[in-house]
């Protein structure tokens, strides 16, 4: 049994390439204009007015070819995004992602296990509840990039559209959020993924996952139990 | 014929020739691989991205050309925001010359606006001709290329208004706007052109253009980029092809919509 079909395997990598280059070419393009005030005005709530975004970290080169990989790339990103979401609706993967009732009480018995609080990881089945919340949020941040993007492309033709979001300006302030939210949920995958369960790394590139090496099973926090237990079938002393 | 070199042939010989010569095992040679593939990824950040895909670029901008000219309304209008503050004296000043353009009437006479191409009747407007047609103003959001926005008051005549004057033959499909703004110019679609707001602006916020705002005249719309909007006008060409332009023939889309 694979843990993850090959269309969710091979969307999330085709997702990977897209939105490393739309985050990338997006920066080149802010930092064409690093600020959000209208001319002639002051803008209240971004503390880095003026402050381009490091060259390291963007791409495209100029803004003209940042804009070329935008507007290409977008249609890869959207469309990759339309096939997955089809497929966990159709196929039933969705249900390992909604979360569940208690949600709330599981994400903070999580923490409470992260913070060596709590000794025993939390029981979970596919996911435990800070991945569910984290893969849930994902697609939906998705979208608001996308929704925020199409407003500040179109602001004539889709005029109520980038009204709706407050105005052009406020439509590419919350375009900005949307990309700040998806590097902050996927800065938080990565060193999750190689603090703690390294051994997905494989399932999501052939399928295979080993379920008693979980971090349940190893009962694993960041960098804590990282190797597979030995003696893990042994019941806890004292209990 | 270019010469290239045979990159699978050198995914596959290569690693363990070097690996073989540096006497690394294996796990050792992975993580100099790895390494070098990490610098290879820095390399490629700030830079155009690989030269191959330029035609799917270019594809791509021909396909959302087609998508954007599917979107465009005649009767979407732009209305700045209420809140929006005039930017006034902090509107930018863009041009491609060295200096500010300014026309110069000792050498060229004095200035006038042709309107030409596919037209029964050719015009030649002197910037009182112009004053003197029907005016029309609107407060309208800037759209920049860059990013920024900045709101003014644009008066003049309607580009629809000189088509009608002209006589626009129906071969007229694209409009080219040249200036003396050295040789930039840019051409659009005739739809963006007729649209409500696209206008030939000789005022600005209520005053004649200064220099650094394209004096005497420019075209203004809404529904274009910034630099689609020439500056600087001297001809309003109407063609039965499209022309290209400044930026658009250095890699700007010609498009250009909002």
């Amino acid at each position: 049994m694979k843990r993850h079909h090959a269309v969710v395997r091979i969307t999330h990598w085709v997702n990977v390439i897209a939105l490393t280059i739309m985050i990338g070419s997006g920066l080149r393009i802010f930092n064409a204009y690093p600020a959000f005030a209208r001319r002639g005005e002051t803008f209240c709530c971004y503390p880095f007015e003026h402050q381009p975004i490091p060259a390291s970290l963007t791409f495209g080169g100029w803004l003209a070819g940042a804009r070329n990989w935008h507007f290409a790339m977008m249609w890869v990103l959207g469309i990759n995004g339309l096939i997955y979401l089809a497929f966990i609706y159709l196929h039933g993967e969705w249900r390992d992602l909604v979360p569940r009732r208690g949600i709330v009480r599981d994400a903070r018995e999580m923490v409470r296990f992260y913070l060596t609080v709590r000794k025993d990881h939390p029981r979970q089945g596919k996911h435990n509840a800070l991945q569910r919340l984290a893969y849930f949020a994902m697609p939906i941040v998705g979208i608001l990039a996308v929704v925020t993007g199409i407003a500040i492309w179109k602001p004539v033709q889709l005029a109520p559209l980038t009204n709706l979001l407050g105005g052009y300006v406020w439509a590419r302030y919350w375009h900005f959020w949307s990309m700040l939210l998806l590097v902050a949920l996927t800065v938080g995958h990565i060193f999750m993924v190689f603090t703690v369960d390294p051994y997905s790394i494989p399932s999501m590139i052939t399928g295979k996952y080993r379920p008693e090496w979980s971090p349940e099973a190893r009962n694993a926090r960041p960098f804590v139990h990282l190797l597979p237990q030995p003696t893990q079938h042994e019941p806890p002393a004292g209990s | 014929m270019s010469r290239r070199p045979d990159r699978s042939d050198e995914a596959i010989r290569l690693p363990s020739h070097i690996a073989e010569r540096a006497g690394l095992d294996r796990r050792r040679f992975l993580a100099a691989a790895s390494g070098a593939l990490g610098t290879l990824a820095l390399a490629a950040c700030d830079s155009m991205g690989p030269r191959s895909a330029k035609r799917v670029l270019m594809l791509a901008e021909s396909g959302n050309e087609k998508i954007e000219r599917m979107l465009f309304h005649h009767t979407a209008m732009n209305v700045p925001r209420a809140s929006a503050k005039a930017a006034g004296s902090h509107f930018p000043a863009y041009f491609i010359s060295d200096t500010v353009p300014v026309w110069d009437e000792s050498l060229n006479g004095v200035w006038h606006l042709e309107v030409g191409g596919l037209v029964r009747q050719p015009l030649k407007l002197s910037l009182a001709d112009l004053a003197a047609l029907p005016r029309t103003g609107y407060r309208l959001d800037h759209f920049c290329v860059e990013g920024w926005t900045a709101v003014a008051t644009r008066t003049g005549v309607r580009l629809a208004d000189l088509a009608r004057l002209a006589g626009v033959q129906p071969g007229a499909r694209y409009v080219d706007f040249a200036s003396f703004d050295s040789d930039y110019h840019e051409s659009w679609d005739i739809e963006s052109a007729m649209h409500p707001q696209t206008i030939v602006v000789y005022a600005q916020d209520g005053h004649y253009l200064n220099a650094a705002w394209g004096a005497p005249a420019r075209v203004y719309s809404p529904v274009k980029l910034g630099y689609k909007n020439t500056k600087y006008l001297t001809r309003i060409m109407f063609l039965p092809e499209r022309n290209g332009g400044y930026w658009s023939d250095r890699g700007y889309e010609w498009y250009g919509g909002v």
